[in-house]
């Protein structure tokens, strides 16, 4: 499935979030919340626009000089005693981490939560050797994988579409008694991972951004659960997109501030971490540190207009501000990465076949633009989309392909569009019906049009199904016809 | 099967990888050199800059408050009263302490304390044990810890891992004190960050890993709720010490 | 993006001039109260206006559904109608339609021909209420209208135009008029063009929930300054059966309304009053 969540066709997994009432609600909760908690994380830093400026330009900076600034990464990783691998795609990656894990005899797994390794799908490639376990440790991906790996929703709350009663049930199942209330199900989980914790030999860690200039790696999380996934076990693994890094401290720090401003609305979250290999005289901390760099599709977006999206810092802000993501939440997308990113990014790596549905998921409404803390053009880059799927790939072969390319005839012809003015009314009048008092006042003067028969166009359906249309003006009392009388009276009155 | 274990490290393997997205980006490698990050503005460097020691005091004492830490300011002839009181609040019976010398405690008045505690076990995390620190620290109701730096911005603690004091001191056991002198209150991250790339860099400071601690581990994984404590501390102080 | 050109405007003020009417196809298909309403109004405040006939449509039907070979031909017929008679200023009512207008200079970046034409359409072109209170440097249309409203803020002329303020600051001097904010006001309607028709499952989610939050306000009017956006959400309380009490309404057509001339008030320091265009939000 690479990063598809579901097999099931666009339309049907729109319905299906549709329905899902919890769900909805609570996407809208949480973006509500959010949009409170960001707005005034941003205005109390202070010029935010400053701060976006800044940010973009390290993540272009970095993004230009790529192949340079791996190498420094590299160099430096490997003078601090640790090893580096560069994965070509995920089953490199994944087959590297399993060689890893089975040489160095790995028992007790623990991962901290990460987008690349869900991408590249780690986890059950590591549960195929045998008498080995493995435990996400964030809270949500502990959710989700003791629900029988249910699949994230969304970037940084992925466990958003499921509440608080659902989430009892899947504790129920490894010995939880207590009741539904979250900080009781919180310590229950505390403590059967602490004890998990205690005998871990082998972490998987994804990375925030990588130090290029000394090697180590910045993680950012609320609940800590990376700093002992990479503290205890003997052998620490990060698994990273080849494109999260950062010349020196410096810049992670930067970043670091508008990201967990425009992620969690949080000036820093509980835990920035920078941390490598262990030193001799220190006691803990990995005594073999492993760095996988995935590339995994994404030097297609290198010199496209795509290459933009390689700034992405994985905040998720852009699907907290997103008017479609509330309504379908992550399973609509059917992606590992939904929302605006994911419109962009899934078409990229899973390809235009599997996900040509979801740049059109999309009102071009812009708001994922406006919020990007790298300023990301999203909703362009979802546009460019649609140009590669319609005019270079022609994936449309239906009606409304058909429509769509007589309206552009029809916009670039002013005969044509004359005649369109002409036979506008005569052509919908038919289908119209005379306002009653139970219509908005002034939006019918000529009356409306709420049905079409079945044999319409999929397009006019589509509006016309949804929404009360009006009937067009005749022809002789349209805007222009009036303007041009109008005109002539003033010109008259002005002599 | 390809033995990828043997890709790591491997100069090849990293010059294909390379080479390859070099030419997918259709830009030639090693070009960094003409071409350094010259930063757009120095936003990181002004914000909140020009304060005073006292200033940056309040400023920290609100926003460690807001993120939810217990936060006191003590003369250092009163230090050890105030952490005697934190192990009796806490009703703490095993507690964790950095084995740093003789010296760092007198700096901190703490000599006498140290030797007066009637706490057993006390665990020191010394480097001579390994990882059986660990255990100690999950053993240990708290731990009273020393951070390098405060951030007044952001109510965030800053501590690089030393020898005496590990990465887990700060994580495993259930309570969690940090000693801070004012002097060390620095406006934002981009101060203390400053410093860590400098002592790095310059070799004064070896430490394999550097926490940026702000309130204690929380979670809203479950319904946006926000829980306080999940992996590390349930609770969180921070003790500044004026006179020092 | 809108500050040189503020900066220019701001020496226009109170002289005379000619604008060129860019209608809109939604206008000369289904709206024509809508551009009544605008020539009404920019002759009230001293303007010639022209309509150059052979304007048709700024090009997002097909632009924004990734027909980009299609629509060339579009932008190249409406570049040339609507720069065919000199004038001064080309005024529309859409702020959408507007900024895709400003976007053809960078489409038609490389095109010998059309390079700097678009660039003069960049310069002269600008949404209604922003022409109003940015160029004409009015405050106070003199217009009345005693009821309650609620605003429908619209994407492309907030974010894309960059114009978040200008009709705000226009509608609180109209007298009478008690504006009651709209919950969420950030949110698209789920018009988004042809995504509208092509996705109904989607926008039909998303219209409900922006007809829920203007019914919460009980208000007798919704004002709006994209006509396409307004007979998207009246269509749907319409169709809901629930709007029985609203009237939709064009902020040309509020600006028009029961106007008194002799309140007619302009910026008096434009360089300190003028609320700037992207406001002060983050969001």
């Amino acid at each position: 499935m690479g990063i598809a969540t579901s097999d099931k066709p666009f339309l049907d997994r729109v319905k299906e979030a549709e329905a899902d009432k919890f769900m909805r609600a609570s996407v809208a909760k949480a973006q509500d919340a959010q949009f409170t908690k960001r707005t005034e994380a941003r205005r109390q830093l202070g010029n935010w626009e400053g701060w976006r400026d800044l940010s973009a330009q390290i993540r272009q900076h970095v993004i230009k000089h790529l192949p340079d600034y791996l190498e420094e990464f590299s160099e430096n990783v490997q003078k601090n005693g640790g090893h580096i691998f560069f994965a070509k795609d995920g089953d490199e990656a994944s087959a590297f981490i399993k060689q890893l894990a089975i040489k160095k005899k790995a028992k007790n797994v623990v991962k901290s939560k990460s987008m690349v390794t869900t991408e590249i799908g780690l986890d059950k490639e590591l549960l195929t050797i045998p008498g080995l376990s493995l435990m996400e440790t964030d809270l949500a991906e502990f959710i989700l994988q003791e629900d029988d790996w249910d699949e994230p929703t969304h970037i940084v709350f992925p466990t958003l579409h499921k509440n608080r009663n659902q989430i009892q049930k899947v504790f129920e199942k490894i010995g939880y008694k207590g009741d539904n209330v979250p900080e009781h199900m919180a310590k229950f989980v505390r403590h059967y991972l602490r004890n998990y914790f205690m005998k871990t030999d082998f972490g998987i860690t994804g990375c925030n951004f990588a130090i290029a200039n000394n090697g180590m790696i910045n993680l950012v999380t609320n609940e800590g659960n990376a700093d002992i996934t990479m503290a205890i076990p003997k052998t620490q693994v990060v698994v990273m997109g080849m494109e999260r890094i950062v010349p020196s401290l410096k810049e992670a720090e930067t970043l670091d501030n508008v990201l967990c401003r425009s992620a969690v609305g949080q000036k820093l979250t509980s835990y920035c971490s920078f941390s490598k290999g262990k030193e001799a005289d220190e006691a803990d901390g990995p005594d073999d540190f492993y760095v996988v760099v995935v590339d995994n599709g994404r030097w297609q977006m290198l010199n496209t207009d795509f290459e933009p999206m390689l700034q992405c810092i994985r905040c998720g802000s852009c699907l907290n501000v997103c008017p479609v993501y509330r309504q379908v939440g992550g399973k609509g997308y059917g992606s590992i990465y939904p929302g605006p990113m994911g419109a962009v990014l899934s078409p990229i790596l899973g390809g235009y076949k599997e996900f040509q549905d979801l740049p059109y998921a999309c009102s071009l409404c812009d708001a994922c633009t406006e919020t990007c803390p790298v300023k990301i053009p999203l909703q362009q880059l979802i546009r460019k989309h649609r140009y590669v799927e319609m005019d270079k790939l022609h994936l449309d072969h239906s009606m409304t392909n058909t429509m769509l390319k007589a309206v552009g005839k029809g916009t670039a012809s002013p005969l044509l569009f004359n005649d369109a003015m002409r036979f506008a009314h005569v052509a919908l009048e038919p289908f119209g019906k005379k306002t009653t008092p139970e219509d908005i006042k002034n939006l019918y003067p000529e009356g409306k049009i709420n049905h079409l028969p079945a044999v319409a166009p999929k397009l006019a359906h589509g509006w016309v199904d949804v929404r009360d249309l009006a009937v067009p003006p005749k022809y002789h009392q349209n805007f222009r016809h009036w303007y041009h009388h109008y005109a002539e009276e003033e010109e008259h009155n002005n002599d | 099967m390809t033995d990828y274990l043997k890709e790591a490290n491997n100069p090849q393997n990293q010059e294909d990888f390379l080479n390859r997205i070099a030419a997918a980006a259709d830009r030639p490698r090693h070009t960094l050199k003409d071409d350094p990050l010259v930063p757009v503005n120095d936003l990181p460097e002004t914000t909140l800059a020009g304060k005073t020691q006292d200033e940056l005091l309040t400023i920290a004492k609100k926003n460690s408050e807001n993120v939810h830490v217990n936060f006191q300011v003590v003369k250092a002839a009163d230090l050890g009263i105030t952490l005697n009181n934190f192990i009796a609040e806490k009703e703490v019976k095993s507690l964790m302490l950095p084995s740093f010398d003789e010296q760092k405690w007198n700096d901190y008045s703490l000599g006498k304390w140290q030797e007066s505690l009637q706490l057993d076990p006390i665990y020191y995390w010394e480097p001579s044990q390994g990882r059986q620190n660990i255990v100690n620290a999950n053993a240990s109701d708290a731990a009273i810890g020393f951070a390098d730096f405060l951030l007044a911005e952001s109510g965030t603690i800053t501590i690089a891992t030393y020898p005496q004091q590990g990465r887990m001191f700060h994580f495993l056991p259930t309570h969690y004190l940090a000693i801070i002198p004012k002097s060390k209150i620095l406006p934002r991250s981009r101060q203390a960050m400053d410093y860590y790339q400098k002592a790095i860099q310059e070799g004064s400071l070896k430490t394999s890993n550097i926490n940026f601690i702000t309130g204690p581990s929380n979670s809203g994984d479950i319904e946006m709720v926000l829980i306080v404590g999940v992996h590390g501390p349930l609770d969180m102080e921070y003790v500044v010490v004026e006179d020092m | 993006m809108l500050n040189l050109k503020e900066a220019k405007c701001i020496q226009l003020m109170h002289t005379y001039m000619k604008v060129c009417i860019f209608s809109s196809c939604i206008v000369d298909l289904l709206y024509p109260d809508v551009g009544k309403a605008m020539v009404e109004l920019l002759h009230r405040f001293g303007c010639e206006t022209v309509f150059p006939e052979k304007q048709i449509c700024c090009g997002q039907p097909t632009y924004n559904s990734g027909y980009d070979k299609e629509t060339i031909a579009t932008f190249k017929n409406q570049l040339d109608a609507l720069l065919s008679i000199d004038a001064d200023y080309i005024v529309g009512p859409t702020g959408s339609c507007v900024a895709m207008l400003h976007e053809y200079k960078d489409i038609l970046k490389d095109d010998p021909e059309y390079a700097k034409k678009a660039q003069v359409l960049y310069d002269k072109s600008f949404e209604l209420t922003q022409f109003i209170y940015r160029v004409l440097g009015i405050l106070d249309c003199g217009a009345e209208l005693d009821d309650t409203a609620t605003f429908h803020r619209s994407c492309h002329m907030t974010r894309l135009l960059g114009e978040r303020t200008a009709p705000l600051v226009l509608l609180e001097h109209v007298k009478g008029l008690n504006l009651i904010p709209l919950h969420n006001i950030q949110l698209c309607c789920g018009f988004g063009g042809t995504f509208s028709a092509k996705e109904p499952l989607l926008s039909e989610a998303m219209v409900d929930d922006k007809a829920n939050n203007v019914l919460k306000t009980k208000a007798h009017i919704l004002i709006g300054c994209e006509q396409t956006c307004l007979m998207n959400i009246g269509g749907r309380i319409n169709r809901r059966k629930e709007g029985q009490h609203i009237k939709i309404m064009h902020i040309a057509e509020v600006l028009n309304h029961n106007v008194d001339t002799s309140r007619i008030t302009y910026v008096k320091d434009t360089d300190h009053v003028m609320v700037p265009a992207n406001g002060n939000g983050v969001f």
